[in-house]
């Protein structure tokens, strides 16, 4: 459902309000181009996706009924718009399946490998910086299918109910694409911080035995 | 005892604040003793945090004139 907010500004959108227009705009072009750039992947596209965006807005607020909020709506409308894009250039790879993205298991179901924890990084301001260029270049290689969920939950902060409204899948599919997104990319990042800084990783726990990969 | 590979499973409704207490204080239990699951949760968590901070707020000056000079010329024509 629609905020109250949401309903005045619609109406005056409807009514050709030009300072509504404004709001509108000022309100959701970051929210706008920040996802069209991240499913796009390239600025050029990304510029298009935004300004056909607003243009499909303004064509067809007429016909929004608030029965849902207008910023699904018009999430719903950037991650279409975008896709579309996407879907015309040469098809990626799918994701590994979950269980390649996490450590390896024994037999009996337990870690057989030492896992690195680097949450304490980084130390200064340029790691800050090379961990979240490392994490944008882990979210642009990801299938646009998982992108576009993982942006909307873990970047735009959409509950899952909502993530799932806008791309019109279930719950449960989004939560797993999601999951499987957020693996990748904690995989990509410690793959890169153990590259990088070769002390965090832990030793090893001596057991020869356990290693399947 | 729950596995490495049950908590594995049950990863995403345990950072998501989802899974029902009992299992949630097995869980606990687990990474009580399991450095490898409880360095698994805390880079996923942290994956997931610094995920946040990559948020477009504004977009460029030149590009917000040319969204609204662009959707200005677009209402400005006879079939808008």
């Amino acid at each position: 459902m629609q905020t109250t907010d949401d309903a005045r500004l619609v109406e005056r959108l409807k009514a050709r309000d030009d300072a509504a227009l404004e709001t509108l705009i000022s309100h959701y072009e970051g929210k706008v181009f920040g996802l069209a750039l991240r499913v796009t992947g390239n600025r050029p596209d990304a510029e298009e996706v935004l300004q056909d965006v607003f243009w499909r807005v303004l064509q067809h607020i007429d016909s929004f009924r608030g029965e849902s909020k207008l910023s699904s709506w018009i999430y719903r409308i950037t991650a279409n718009t975008a896709l579309e894009k996407v879907r015309k250039r040469p098809k990626t790879r799918d994701l590994p399946l979950a269980e390649e993205l996490g450590p390896a298991m024994t037999e009996d179901g337990r870690i057989a490998e030492p896992v690195m924890d680097w949450t304490r990084l980084p130390h200064d301001e340029l790691e800050q910086k090379e961990l979240a260029q490392r994490l944008e270049e882990a979210i642009a290689q990801l299938p646009p299918d998982y992108r576009t969920v993982f942006v909307l939950r873990d970047i735009e902060g959409l509950s899952t109910e909502e993530g799932a409204e806008v791309l019109d899948l279930s719950v449960a599919a989004l939560k797993t694409r999601l999951h499987r997104a957020r693996l990748f990319l904690r995989k990509q990042l410690t793959d890169y911080v153990s590259a990088r800084h070769p002390a965090l990783n832990p030793p090893n726990p001596g057991r020869p035995d356990a290693h399947m990969s | 005892m729950l596995t490495c590979r049950d908590v594995g499973q049950l990863l995403q409704d345990y950072v998501e604040g989802a899974l029902e207490a009992p299992v949630r204080q097995r869980l606990d239990e687990h990474l009580a003793d399991c450095p490898g699951c409880l360095a698994f949760i805390k880079t996923y968590k942290h994956t997931i945090a610094i995920s946040k901070d990559l948020r477009c707020k504004d977009i460029p000056p030149e590009l917000q004139r040319k969204l609204r000079s662009f959707i200005k010329d677009k209402l400005g024509q006879p079939d808008a």
